[in-house]
């Protein structure tokens, strides 16, 4: 029975040093936070982010020019129409002017 | 007349906050327990720093794991099974058998014993009981806890945790004999 006694002093619970809950939520913090990226790599995504931006401008333009192209060349076609249309009146109305 | 209002009824509150994300309830809850997983893992490795690691390592494994714990008795019962399990491992691990002399005499100015000698020789003779008796003679005498709430947290049955608790003390009790 002494001995359990001695053993009950011993092992009594043990605080840790003064400021375990500050250590112990600085860990976790550290944990938490996002990873700390070297300059090179900030440097290459930034680049990556620009060329993707640049690229979708370009690509925008180009799918732009060709739209006014096709609209152009639509205008175009419907003022020939237009033209031969009108030209067969005229030659229609002259053909009534001298059978009379 | 003054009203007895027990820990148990203010403690739910910061369970209840910390699984909110409140991180003052968290630390509130370290503050708490700090002193009982700290002292298991310091009674079974008898060394000031690998304790602090092991508690340190036990308190994260809380946060990442809050959500699960349901009461306050459960989270005591959590605590002490994976501080007790996670001294077991590391000491399987590293086999740390070399304890300093300064942190085996390091004892706290308000929390002087009655014999600072023998306190001494027993924190030293429980580190060559091997891991499973060390661990199970401090849940008895650091938690005051029986063979049958040992059992649980150590996964054993209770009858294996009686046995490692006699051989234990025979084994103590001869050393002792033999050191006097």
């Amino acid at each position: 029975m002494t001995l359990e006694n001695d053993l009950k002093r011993a092992l009594r619970r043990e605080a840790p040093a003064p400021g375990f809950a500050n250590r112990v939520m600085e860990r976790i913090a550290r944990q938490q936070a996002p990873p700390h990226r070297p300059m090179w790599w900030r440097a290459a995504a930034a680049s990556v982010t620009l060329a993707a931006i640049l690229g979708g401008y370009a690509t925008h333009k180009v799918v732009e020019h060709r739209r006014g192209e096709h609209a152009k060349e639509q205008v175009l076609m419907a003022m020939r129409i237009a033209g031969e249309k009108v030209a067969y009146a005229q030659q229609e109305v002259r053909a009534i002017g001298t059978s009379d | 007349m003054t009203a007895i209002v027990p820990e148990a009824i203010e403690f739910p509150a910061a369970l209840t906050r910390a699984q909110a994300g409140d991180h003052d309830a968290f630390a509130e809850l370290v503050e708490r327990h700090e002193s009982m997983v700290y002292g298991l893992a310091y009674h079974f490795f008898n060394d000031r720093s690998r304790a602090e690691e092991v508690a340190q390592d036990v308190f994260l494994q809380l946060y990442r794991n809050l959500r699960t714990i349901e009461t306050e008795s459960h989270l005591l019962f959590w605590l002490r099974q994976v501080t007790t399990r996670r001294c077991i491992d590391v000491a399987r691990r590293s086999r740390l058998k070399a304890v300093s002399l300064e942190d085996a005499g390091e004892l706290r100015a308000f929390d002087r014993p009655a014999d600072p000698f023998l306190d001494r020789r027993l924190k030293k003779l429980l580190q060559e009981l091997p891991d499973v008796q060390r661990a199970v003679v401090t849940l008895r005498y650091q938690e005051d806890l029986d063979p049958s709430e040992i059992c649980r947290i150590v996964g054993m049955p209770v009858n294996t945790v009686k046995s490692h608790l006699h051989r234990a003390l025979q084994a103590l009790r001869r050393k002792l004999e033999k050191h006097s």
